[in-house]
């Protein structure tokens, strides 16, 4: 009995999540030692329950999310209205709803229903029968969610569904003259919109890619977690010996920049152990879309799997310089429930895949 | 096929973070370790001066003067220094310990210990600086009001920013910081996005003592947008004259353009010390004062028009085919819903006769707009109220406007649960009742029966190419208003006009004058005009709060307001 449901689990992945949220929990540990709200014991509690639905989800099958994944999206899509009018403002955003005690972030989970609705979507047409209508309707299914998450604002989190809807898209088998077409008229439409754009909306967008064109805000925090990074060198500071991220020079130590502080304390080799674990990750991600014959279970994974390694890349790249400055969480690994949660929901599902894969 | 070139962009995606990561921690390893041991960048930001802001011809109405600061950087001050400053600034040391640890933008910023210290102390300071580790003098931009209580309704003030607006403001760094200051009322408020420049900042590597290494990067502040009101300040100066020891709002639209001339009100403050560090007490006495300094008369508060809004009942009546302008009424000195029901006096108790409307608003009859009220509804001259813009806070670049209050029947079921009684009808005919407009409103009124009907958009910003003008109309018959004009007219020029006054020697002016009761104190004193009769270059309205006749006190202010008018902008022929 053990034996067979053993057999069902992709062992790499889960051992790939566990390290993950190890390192995830020792350097919030490290991150916030002085502060008094012990992060890290409330970190345990959040991953603790995240592995529960790494396992639990498989039981429920990813079939099941599927067949209500459009009643889901419309329950997340009317919550991120919701934050909108009724949410608390952090940070000067818009993006919590206070459950009981719990405080959740919509759009997380939103990212998620958004998946599962592009995957049951695009995976009951036929790509070979593509027409301009069900194209449409798989692209405004995405920029709904995109358009209200840009409101509360967070530009980040919005940009995210972008790369997901193009590997989806690409994936199930979208014509490569769309992908020509949407990136020509893409290019084109950029000059015309932004004649539109008021002058300081101009220079919100040009700090955006260029942080060091605003030296007190977006350019300080570039450069510090550049010089808290690089200082940890080839074998790092040592756990808890971080300087640069311990005297807060870096805002956002355990949530958003947690990889600045690994990368001090524990050097290239750290920052070398977080990419093989991301590598593992996501080459089971791949091999479980290799090894199931579902077209939907295919373009579920391979949304999941976008969505993760787009907020890697950015934030480790934003931590040395290599991208420009958002408010994204390092998946399994930053502080944060809402973001653990959905991420754990997510790979629950490719777990669920792999365990429901043909045999043969 | 296309899953293979997917695996392969995301591996390489992977790789390129390894050796991004490579080049940042082992190849230059060793020189941000060096950067960041003892900390040794350090980031000051650069504060934008404000836009200056200029009347109509040039003149400054807010400018920025330099200010001394004694700043200190805590992490660098040895302990001899508190001693040092406590001394020459009369300061506790403990006070000076509490400054220097006041919440700082960054790590290693300055932390403000005085500022606007005065040259001689600055320079003092500055020479003996080898002394006092860590203590600097710093040169930053103060506001400064060149014409103080003349025109400070309309510019307004600024403020420093509150913690929590600083908190709020997150990600736009560039605008605002910690010591940023904020626009608090009138102009400076509206145009607070367009006055503030954009902050610059200098990243800087210090030594392990603190002293400049390199400037790594800088951006310069970009100083905010310069404005131009359409404000005459040498006029305005002398309209502020005129009201001085009263309670009164005096405003003078130019109708060409509909911009604002002058826009007085008296008692005023001086903004100066919103702004000026160490006036917190002249602060409080201004905020505590029982005349309300603060309170613009003409925009912020709302009053009972009086007779001015019989001009509104002789409209609704001429709108609706009530009247026309030879219906003729009886005044006998008061009037009686019924035979034997209570009396309502005209203010002339022996009674003017039978008058036409021409009459009635020339000598400003209660009696002749009794009867119109009787027979129109309150709704009626609500509506033509609300038509002229009454009741609604107007749109001007002003801070807290009034919307003034025109009372109807749903209005008074819904705040009293109680019916609309004829008798409140011919009170609010005559302007009296609940009625409540804004002196600014009764301008804008007088502005559009002079444009013959077309709604007038008055605005405090010159030659303004952004504010597009609307042609849109007021739903009232251009004849009509030609009659109330000419009704105007005969208010100043005959010699039964209740504003004959205001009369002016070289030229006809039209007008409407306005007592409005507020027993048991003194009534309210208005007119309101526009000038010249034939082709009307401006409109006017004076307000004196509890000043009595409308006919002599708000007139009389009228009339020496059009002499300078004349003086000043009427060339003299030969």
């Amino acid at each position: 009995m053990f034996q067979r449901w053993a057999k069902g689990i992709h062992w790499p992945l889960v051992y790939s999540i566990i390290g993950l949220s190890v390192m995830g929990v020792l350097f919030t540990y490290s991150a916030s030692y002085h502060d008094p709200s012990q992060y890290e014991l409330k970190q345990v509690l959040w991953a603790g329950g995240g592995l529960i639905f790494l396992f639990v989800i498989p039981f429920l099958s990813y079939r099941s999310f599927l067949s209500v994944s459009l009643l889901l999206y419309v329950v997340f899509m009317v919550l991120l209205v919701w934050v909108l009018f009724a949410g608390d403002i952090r940070l000067g955003a818009q993006r919590w709803i206070r459950v009981g005690s719990l405080v959740l972030q919509p759009s997380e989970f939103a990212k998620l229903a958004t998946v599962l609705a592009l995957a049951h979507f695009l995976g009951s047409v036929n790509p070979w029968e593509q027409n301009n209508r069900s194209l449409l309707l798989a692209i405004a299914l995405v920029l709904l969610p995109c358009f209200l998450i840009m409101k509360q604002p967070d530009l980040g989190t919005a940009l995210l569904f972008l790369p997901m809807a193009v590997v989806v898209l690409f994936l199930w088998g979208i014509r490569y003259r769309y992908i020509i077409f949407a990136f020509i008229a893409g290019l084109i439409s950029i000059p015309l919109a932004w004649q539109t754009l008021e002058g300081y909306q101009k220079k919100r967008i040009l700090v955006f890619l260029n942080p060091s064109l605003d030296p007190l805000g977006a350019g300080y925090t570039a450069l510090q977690s550049r010089i808290a990074v690089g200082a940890g060198g080839f074998w790092g500071k040592g756990f808890l010996h971080g300087t640069q991220s311990q005297l807060k020079f870096v805002p956002e130590h355990h949530t958003d920049f947690i990889f600045c502080v690994i990368g001090e304390e524990w050097g290239f080799l750290g920052a070398l152990l977080v990419l093989l674990l991301y590598g593992i990750l996501f080459r089971s991600i791949f091999q479980v879309i290799s090894h199931t014959t579902d077209i939907k279970a295919k373009l579920l994974a391979a949304g999941i799997a976008a969505i993760l390694f787009a907020q890697v890349f950015i934030n480790i790249g934003m931590s040395i310089g290599l991208m420009p400055i958002t408010g994204l969480t390092l998946p399994l690994i930053s502080y944060g429930g809402s973001s653990f949660l959905a991420t754990s929901i997510a790979l629950g599902l490719i777990l669920s895949i792999h365990k429901e894969r043909s045999i043969f | 096929m296309r899953f293979l070139i997917l695996r392969f962009l995301f591996f390489i995606g992977l790789a390129t973070l390894g050796v991004s990561l490579f080049r940042v921690q082992v190849i230059k390893g060793p020189y941000y370790r060096s950067l960041g041991e003892k900390n040794r960048i350090r980031l000051i930001p650069l504060e934008a001066p404000r836009g200056r802001v200029f009347d109509r011809n040039g003149r400054l109405m807010a400018t920025n003067r330099p200010s001394y600061d004694i700043v200190a950087t805590p992490e660098d001050v040895t302990p001899e220094v508190f001693g040092y400053l406590s001394n020459i600034l009369n300061l506790s040391e403990q006070e000076i310990r509490n400054r220097m640890s006041a919440r700082r933008e960054y790590p290693f910023a300055p932390a403000v210990i005085e500022e606007d210290v005065g040259r001689t102390l600055a320079f003092h300071i500055e020479e003996r600086r080898p002394e006092l580790q860590g203590v600097r003098i710093r040169i930053s931009s103060l506001r400064h009001y060149p014409y103080a209580e003349t025109a400070s309704h309309i510019i307004g003030f600024i403020g420093k920013i509150s913690p929590a607006e600083y908190d709020k403001y997150d990600g736009q760094r560039d605008r605002y910081g910690l010591q940023s200051w904020i626009g608090r009322a009138g102009i400076e408020r509206i145009y607070d996005m367009r006055l503030r420049g954009w902050r610059g900042g200098r990243q800087l590597e210090v030594n392990a003592k603190g002293e400049l290494m390199s400037v790594l990067s800088e951006r310069k502040a970009e100083v905010g947008e310069d404005l131009s009101l359409s404000i005459d300040l040498e006029f305005q100066t002398r309209m502020m004259e005129l009201l001085k020891d009263k309670h009164a709002s005096l405003m003078v639209l130019d109708l060409e353009s509909e911009e604002f001339v002058a826009l007085a009100s008296t008692p005023s403050f001086n903004p100066n010390v919103f702004v000026t560090p160490g006036q917190g007490k002249e602060r409080m006495e201004f905020l505590r004062d029982k005349n309300a300094p603060l309170i613009d008369r003409g925009v912020s508060s709302a009053y009972p028009p009086g007779s001015v809004f019989k001009l509104v009942t002789a409209i609704a009546g001429l709108e609706k085919g009530t009247i026309t302008p030879d219906s003729h009424f009886n005044c006998p000195g008061y009037f009686q819903l019924k035979p034997g029901g209570r009396k309502y006096h005209c203010w002339y108790k022996s009674g003017h006769g039978s008058l036409n409307l021409y009459e009635a608003i020339e000598r400003s009859c209660n009696v002749y707009f009794y009867n119109l009220a009787k027979r129109v509804t309150a709704d009626d001259i609500a509506r033509y109220a609300r038509e002229l813009g009454l009741g609604e806070a107007l749109q001007v670049e002003m801070t807290n406007i009034a919307p003034g209050l025109v009372p109807d029947s749903a209005w008074k079921k819904n705040k009293y649960n109680e019916k609309w009684y004829q008798g409140e009808t011919l009170s609010f005919g005559i302007g009296q009742t609940y009625l409540l407009t804004s002196p600014i409103q009764i301008l804008r009124l007088t502005a559009t029966i002079a444009k013959g009907g077309k709604f007038v958009e008055p605005t405090l910003l010159h030659n303004h190419p952004e504010k597009a003008r609307s042609k849109e109309r007021v739903a009232i018959r251009e004849e009509n208003l030609k009659v109330i004009r000419r009704a105007m007219l005969n208010v100043v020029q005959s010699d039964y006009g209740t504003g004959q006054l205001a009369r002016v020697d070289f030229e006809k002016m039209a007008a409407k004058t306005g007592t409005a009761q507020v027993p048991p104190k003194t009534a309210h004193s208005w007119i309101t005009g526009f000038f010249p009769y034939a082709k009307p270059e401006i409109a006017f309205v004076v307000f004196v709060e509890h000043g009595g006749s409308g006919g002599v006190v708000a007139a009389g202010i009228a009339k020496e307001m059009l002499d300078i008018w004349r003086a000043m902008y009427v060339p003299t022929v030969g």
